[in-house]
């Protein structure tokens, strides 16, 4: 029972934790590291100013600030003053800033990055099959038909556009909001399996599978596919961690 | 034989039917002087041209205290603008929380994606509040649904179509939060004293007297219950 005193005092505190400071910098950091380490910012490319970046996260300049700070500690954004001056992109291959990203991260860390982002598709696909009409669908479907399965970069956009329509289709408005924010997060990331070929096709498949779900009513089969075709992408993750780690002991 | 039930029935369908339709009442105003103004121009308008005029007709309405018009402006069709191939004049009330994280919101103009080769554009002549009208030429209501493009939030968007030459050169409308249409309407169905539920052309539930009938649900069958149109709303009342 103290356990639940103590998780009581916990849930407590985490009403009175204090908003935006430290917390709201790392988030801003974080988010540009990965954008930066995963190719989506590209080096040489100018960040915003601090003011613009402030406005663009919704947080105070002096947040913005502090986040592009740890940037040029960790070397991956340098600040020129005079008439060109600001703010730009430093970044080495693609290839090591992804190997960098993946071995930042623990295990544990990616596993329960799949089960989060999972507990929000899952639901939405199941809700959306519940709550889509024939129109909805066969939108639905042409998002699917539209991402190139030959293209990486055709194929996570298409990811994302899939999963956000899904969300709507379930009616939530927190639904959304929530797997957009899980985008910013974790997207770049967690979708890095479709630089596989064989992976493009297997994500359209489970796209599809999903799409015959939602048409058929079945809120549950909606789901199952959701979450298998998450936990594929977080399982590629995992492998490539492991043989990162194996080439470099 | 006209009985109180028919008459509390009618005055309900009536209540509905005058909160879409003066919201409609205030874009055909707004459309009367977009549309004017295309034809003075003999149809060659730039982007910031279009921003001002609309910028004018819709920010006095979105400061207005309690209103129910959350966003509003005009799109253009694809490659009517002079300098702008896409383009969005849409505004957003001090009420729309879209996009701003902690701070405060107040009137301003949505940032739309214009660029084809960004990641985050959408071509919104796909989108139901476009096509619709488009394809019908008359006015429109879009949803319930969660509009990510300029609420982030549930939303009606009651749209029209702008015309130059007989030709659809763009959509002007309003976005309304359903939270706040599910406030003004909820009374007027109850009135009638039974069971009821509105909801759209595409059965989806905008508001219902049974509160375990959600909004945003389909009623796929609506069994032996009448239903009714909603003026010439395309909402649908079903009774009893």
């Amino acid at each position: 029972m103290p356990q639940s005193i103590r998780s009581t005092t916990a849930a407590r505190a985490a009403v009175f934790a204090p908003l935006g400071g430290a917390g709201r910098a790392e988030l801003v950091a974080q988010r540009l590291t990965d954008a930066i380490e995963l190719g989506l910012l590209s080096s040489g490319e100018r960040l915003p100013s601090e003011a613009e970046m402030a406005r663009q996260f919704g947080v105070a300049i002096v947040t913005a600030r502090e986040a592009l700070e740890a940037l040029r500690e960790a070397g991956l954004v340098e600040t020129k003053r005079g008439r060109d001056g600001g703010s730009y992109v430093l970044a080495g291959s693609p290839e090591s800033r992804i190997t960098r990203r993946v071995a930042s991260l623990s295990r544990v860390e990616l596993r329960d990055m799949g089960v989060y982002y999972t507990a929000i598709a899952a639901m939405s696909a199941e809700l959306a099959a519940d709550r889509a009409t024939d129109d909805d669908i066969a939108h639905l479907r042409a998002t699917v038909d539209a991402a190139d399965v030959d293209s990486q970069q055709s194929m996570r956009r298409g990811e994302g556009t899939f999963r956000l329509e899904v969300a709507a289709l379930a009616q939530s408005a927190r639904l959304v909001r929530e797997e957009l924010r899980l985008q910013a997060e974790f997207a770049p990331l967690l979708w890095l399996c479709l630089r596989d070929g064989e992976y493009r096709v297997a994500s359209r498949a489970a796209h599809l599978d999903v799409v015959a779900a939602i048409e058929a009513v079945d809120g549950e089969a909606a789901r199952r596919a959701t979450t298998a075709h998450i936990g594929q992408a977080i399982e590629w993750l995992l492998d490539t961690k492991a043989d990162l780690e194996r080439t470099a002991t | 034989m006209t009985t109180t039930a028919d008459l509390a029935l009618q005055k309900c369908l009536d209540a509905i039917a005058t909160t879409f339709d003066s919201v409609f009442a205030e874009i055909e105003g707004w459309r009367a002087v977009i549309e004017q103004r295309i034809a003075d121009a003999a149809g060659m308008l730039r982007a910031a041209e279009l921003d001002a005029l609309v910028e004018n007709l819709v920010v006095a309405e979105l400061a207005a205290p309690g209103a129910l018009i959350i966003g509003a402006g005009a799109v253009a069709a694809p490659g009517f603008l002079d300098d702008a191939p896409w383009h969005l004049a849409w505004w957003l009330g001090h009420a729309n929380t879209f996009g701003l994280g902690s701070a405060d919101p107040s009137v301003r103009r949505l940032e739309a994606e214009e660029d084809p080769a960004s990641d985050s554009f959408r071509d919104y002549t796909a989108l139901e509040w476009w096509r619709v009208p488009a394809e019908t030429g008359t006015r429109h209501i879009t949803g319930p649904y969660v509009d990510y493009l300029c609420t982030d939030d549930y939303t009606l968007t009651l749209t029209m179509p702008v015309r130059f030459e007989h030709r659809l050169v763009g959509v002007v409308g309003a976005d309304l939060y359903v939270n706040d249409v599910e406030r003004a309407l909820l009374p007027p169905v109850r009135s009638i004293g039974g069971s009821a539920t509105l909801m759209n052309a595409s059965r989806r539930v905008l508001v219902s007297t049974d509160p375990h009938r959600p909004t945003g649900s389909l009623l796929r069958d609506a069994g032996d219950s009448h239903v009714l149109p909603v003026g010439a709303s395309s909402l649908l009342l079903v009774v009893g």
